[in-house]
């Protein structure tokens, strides 16, 4: 199925990767032709695309004999997101075009962090990024996953917390007794809460609210942000806040941390 | 001398007190406020809130946050009252192993003492942080309704909480310690409280030479001042449903909003004629953006609300009076206690009452527990002459045939007293007769509470009606309640001294102590860890400050290479500790720690 629409949706349909197919090429083989980059970034958009097929060890909840599925990046960009996350302490980035990107990017939970290097764009850099914006970006179609367990398996071990945790609930909702789902939404919690953690730091810091009250009903808030927002009265810690908010620690945290990315909360 | 605490356990809010240099003082918490919510949570994690911060989440943590345990202390699980609050709780209450209640957080069931134990626990480590040393002697208030089992109850509560109740004393009581501290009043008062949850009022005579008196007490345990801001609550809701369709009560965390937002707006009426209700992204639409709620309220909006609520409060003061026999004009002053006395509109009810302004010499807040100071420290000191008289607060009395109560002792008679009656037996060639020891005010006897029973045996056989048996109450100065039977002919006695209890074993008594203490070490150490982490925190954070400063200045020494080297390993050395958590080692780092900084400091001094 094919989504028409501007606004893009989850790409991927499963199929098997095609032997000899341009598409298995390596998403970045070194040494990398920006420039060329840039020209075919403003040629159509080709189709969608499977890339590449996975051979690399298994992730920790991978299961035996997993049936056809489909992948989102090759062994090398694999490998690397795996040195990545696990040197990482930051929560995944959410807005880089990258392979662990995609797969937060369909999380409608992934945390919306902005990149941590500052971009100071060389004229070959701006060429590519205003090539990158001009274009109408990759058409998206929506994805039917066969098998849960494995995606789920496989965005844990891209480092995807935010993605495996989704999928983690959404096998927990149809059943409840799967013990592996149970186990990776736990894991994917306590990575995620630590990263944030670990972004907010030291935890009993006191958060203060740094927009005038006139200007807060033109923050870009939902109401739960507005009720953790409510809990910061200029006296309470981060530890604070985080036990009386009633929520999921996991989402107290999130929203704290979006409050101070969006510089509606500092600390004092 | 050691320091006695007076702690008034409220409903709603709690508050402790000592006298300091012959001065009755408000201890505030750490906080800074005068009261303390007597709210009990526990969150996701097992850890344990109370206060303020139990108070923040009550709403969004509803299951897990105990309020209002005081409604449930000393009593049966088959009582009104508790059947009352099993409908309307939103945290569980079941029954306990001894016709008890008990009440289920996160899976674990607490007794209702071990509940208020913990309130109290915190009032006395606020006592201690003020104090700078440890206090165990308290003296506690409760309502004059109190039944010797509420009263028993809060005593167990205190001991639970590592503390020595020497005196539970009754909260009016204590108000008019309060109100006659320092003065040499003789004068008959009503004490009109109407606190978070609870409205009480009572007449006393304080009479010279420092005698104080209950005359006559009643209330209403489910009348308080969250029932205005419920009121508030449905005005805020409903106002907003017409606005944007949509129910506010449907969503836990905009009522948590609203119910802070309601008691706010309450408070604020009493002062200025109207106030703005402004909470901003209350609630999503459902269309992907957030609705704001903004009202004002106005003063004349709230009486509105409440006037009923006002009404009641004053309907129980005639009833009061009246049970008393006394007239308006034989009240000479009258005080106001619990803050919802603070409203423009009750005072001025109560003044229209009791013809007559109300006295504002007293802290509506703060006066029962001054109250209980003033008492503690009239306790340890013998230079003070108090003497205060209480009254029974229910009756006391019998079951007879079918199943009535005859009473013996009248409600609100002063103790110590003693009454007898004669009774005759109902059946043909009785032997025994079974004497069911009640309390309370009902005609029917299963609507009072049961104190104890006993048999007196041996009688005559005769015709009904033909054996006399006199019946005994006594009470002593200390409260302790015993009954006697005597048969008239034979002489042949039976007796029974009633001893209150909570509904709690002298062994679970004891494992709730060890548990409160086991607590209480986990706390002072976690303090204690976190007071030293954020001590050798400032310390890294300051050294790490002045390291540029200091490389710079010594970096062409190897003397001054070496000595940043030590430094930097010393900061690293810290660190370890501080993630690790371990206090020994923090404290051994923050001494090389201080001794860096000094260093650094003279170092950067010299140079400038």
């Amino acid at each position: 199925m094919t989504d028409e629409s501007p606004k893009r949706k989850r790409s991927v349909r499963p199929r098997k990767p095609d032997a000899g197919d341009d598409n298995d090429r390596p998403t970045v083989s070194p040494p990398f032709d920006v420039e060329a980059f840039a020209r075919a970034a403003t040629s159509p958009a080709p189709a969608p695309r499977p890339i590449g097929a996975p051979t690399g060890p298994s992730p920790p909840f991978e299961r035996e004999g997993r049936g056809e599925q489909i992948t989102l990046t090759n062994e090398v960009e694999l490998e690397r997101a795996r040195y990545q996350s696990a040197k990482r302490t930051d929560p995944p980035r959410s807005n880089t075009p990258s392979a662990l990107s995609i797969a937060n990017a369909h999380a409608p939970s992934a945390p919306n962090i902005p990149a941590q290097r500052a971009l100071s764009p060389t004229s070959i850099e701006a060429a590519v990024l205003g090539a990158i914006a001009a274009s109408p970006g990759p058409e998206i179609t929506e994805r039917t996953i066969d098998d849960p367990i494995a995606e789920m398996c496989e965005r844990f071990s891209l480092g995807d917390y935010t993605g495996a945790l989704e999928m983690a609930e959404l096998i927990l909702a149809e059943d409840p007794s799967n013990l592996e789902a149970a186990e990776c939404g736990e894991n994917c919690r306590t990575v995620l809460e630590s990263m944030y953690a670990a972004r907010l730091a030291p935890l009993d810091r006191t958060p203060i609210v740094v927009v005038a009250p006139t200007h807060m009903r033109w923050l870009s808030i939902d109401h739960r942000a507005g009720f953790v927002l409510s809990l910061i009265d200029g006296a309470s810690s981060v530890e604070t806040i985080l036990d009386v908010s009633g929520m999921p620690k996991l989402d107290a945290l999130r929203i704290l941390h979006e409050l101070v990315q969006q510089k509606i909360v500092a600390f004092k | 001398m050691e320091k006695v605490i007076g702690i008034d356990l409220g409903t709603t809010n709690s508050c402790v007190a000592i006298v300091e240099n012959g001065v009755p003082t408000v201890v505030p918490n750490r906080g800074g406020y005068k009261t303390t919510p007597s709210m009990v949570a526990i969150t996701e994690a097992g850890k344990r809130l109370v206060g303020h911060i139990a108070k923040r989440q009550a709403i969004t943590n509803a299951e897990n946050t105990v309020y209002a345990a005081k409604r449930l202390i000393g009593r049966k699980w088959n009582s009104p009252q508790v059947k009352n609050a099993v409908a309307t709780s939103s945290y569980r209450i079941v029954q306990g192993p001894h016709n008890d209640v008990r009440i289920v957080l996160r899976d674990k069931e607490y007794s209702v003492s071990e509940v208020s134990a913990m309130v109290l626990q915190e009032m006395k480590l606020i006592a201690e942080d003020y104090l700078g040393e440890a206090v165990s002697k308290a003296v506690i208030t409760v309502p004059a309704y109190f039944n010797d089992n509420q009263r028993q109850a809060t005593k167990d509560a205190g001991e639970i909480a590592g503390l020595d109740v020497i005196r539970i004393i009754n909260e009016p009581t204590a108000a008019a310690l309060s109100y006659g501290f320092g003065k040499n009043v003789e004068k008959t008062i009503a004490v009109y409280d109407f606190g978070g949850g609870t409205f009480d009022i009572s007449i006393l005579e304080i009479g010279s030479s420092g005698i104080f008196k209950v005359i006559a007490t009643a209330g209403d345990t489910f009348l308080g001042g969250e029932d205005v801001d419920a009121r508030i609550i449905d005005w805020l809701v409903h106002g907003f449903k017409e606005e944007h369709g949509i129910d506010l009560r449907q969503d836990r965390m905009a009522l948590q909003r609203l119910k802070d937002a309601a008691e706010k707006a309450k408070c604020e009426l009493s002062s200025v004629r109207e106030t703005e209700v402004n909470l901003p992204f209350i609630i999503s639409s459902g269309r992907n953006e957030a609705l704001h709620l903004q009202r004002t309220i106005e003063r004349k909006t709230l009486e509105e609300l409440s006037g009923d609520l006002i009404e009641r409060t004053i309907d129980i003061c005639k009833q009061t009076l009246s049970d008393a026999r006394l007239e308006k004009d034989d009240i000479e002053d009258v005080i106001l206690v619990g803050g919802m006395t603070r409203m423009p509109k009750i005072q001025q009810a109560v003044g229209e009452f009791f013809e007559r302004d109300p006295s504002k010499g007293v802290h509506p807040d703060e006066s029962v527990a001054l109250g209980a100071g003033i008492q503690g420290s009239a306790l340890i000191d013998d230079k003070h002459d108090m003497v205060l008289l209480d009254v029974t607060p229910h009756a006391l009395g019998i079951m007879t045939q079918g199943g009535y109560f005859e009473e013996l002792i009248p409600q609100n008679t002063t103790v110590p007293t003693h009454r007898t009656k004669i009774f005759t037996t109902s059946r043909d060639n009785q032997t025994a007769v079974k004497i069911v020891v009640m309390q309370g005010e009902s005609e029917r006897a299963e609507e009072n509470e049961l104190l104890g029973e006993f048999i007196l045996t041996g009688l005559r056989r005769a015709a009904k009606g033909s054996v006399e048996i006199e019946v005994t109450f006594e009470i002593n100065a200390d409260g302790i309640v015993s009954v006697h039977a005597k048969d008239l002919e034979t002489s042949k006695e039976q007796s029974i001294e009633v001893t209150a209890s909570s509904g709690l074993t002298r062994d679970e008594i004891k494992d709730m102590i060890d548990n409160a203490k086991d607590y209480m070490v986990e706390r002072r150490s976690t303090e204690e860890v976190e007071a030293a982490r954020q001590e050798a925190e400032r310390m890294v954070g300051e050294i790490e400050r002045l390291f540029p400063q200091v490389e710079q200045i010594v970096a062409a020494s190897d003397f001054g290479r070496d000595a940043i080297e030590k430094a930097r390993a010393i900061v690293a050395k810290a660190r370890q500790a501080i993630a690790k958590r371990d206090l020994v080692a923090i404290k051994s780092e923050i001494e090389g720690l201080s001794r860096t900084h000094r260093m650094f400091k003279g170092v950067v001094a010299k140079t400038h």
